[in-house]
C-alpha cells in the first residue's frame, strides 16, 4: 500500500464505458472520490 | 463488491473499474453480473498503461490494482490487490475513503 500525502493530480483520462456512456476522471473533481480499480482482465 | 456498492455511494465516492477486455466482453460481463458501478473496456491498455506507468503498480497480468483520487483530484493511495481475485478488499478502501471523508 502506499499513500500519497503530496496529493498529486491523478492524470486526466477519456473513457466510454460499457453503456457507451463517455466520460473523463476530471468530471468527479469537485463532486465525488473515485476509486479505480485496475482488472487484469476477465477469464 | 456490488453489494458493498452503496456504502461507497453514502461515502460520496464512485467506482471505475478499468479492464484490458474488450468492450463486447465487458458489457456482457457487467449485464450478466449486474454490476452498478461503470466499468471502462481498455483493449488497447492506454489508460492502464498510463496509470500502471504513472505508480508504477502494475506487473501486468499478476495483480489487480486500486488507485484512490479524492474528490479534489488528486492521488490518495494506490496498491496491488492482495489476491487475484477481481477487486480488492472492500472493507479497506471503505476505511480509506472515510479517512478522505473526516
Amino acid at each position: 500500500m502506499v499513500s500519497h500525502s503530496t496529493g498529486a493530480q491523478a492524470p486526466q483520462f477519456d473513457f466510454v464505458d460499457t453503456n457507451g456512456v463517455s466520460g473523463r476522471l476530471s468530471d468527479y473533481a469537485g463532486k465525488k472520490h473515485v476509486v479505480l480499480v485496475l482488472m487484469r482482465g476477465l477469464w | 463488491m456490488r453489494q458493498d456498492y452503496a456504502k461507497f455511494v453514502d461515502r460520496n465516492a464512485e467506482i471505475i473499474a478499468i479492464s484490458p477486455d474488450s468492450a463486447e466482453k465487458l458489457r456482457d460481463h457487467w449485464n450478466k453480473q449486474q454490476i452498478p458501478y461503470p466499468g471502462i473496456p481498455d483493449p488497447d491498455k492506454q489508460i492502464l498503461d498510463e496509470l500502471g506507468q504513472e505508480f508504477k503498480l502494475l506487473k501486468f497480468g499478476r495483480m489487480p490494482g486500486v488507485i484512490i483520487v479524492d474528490s479534489q483530484g488528486a492521488i490518495r493511495h494506490s496498491h496491488y490487490g492482495n489476491n487475484a481475485g477481481d477487486i480488492p478488499e472492500t472493507d479497506m478502501l471503505l476505511a480509506l475513503i472515510d479517512k478522505l471523508e473526516s
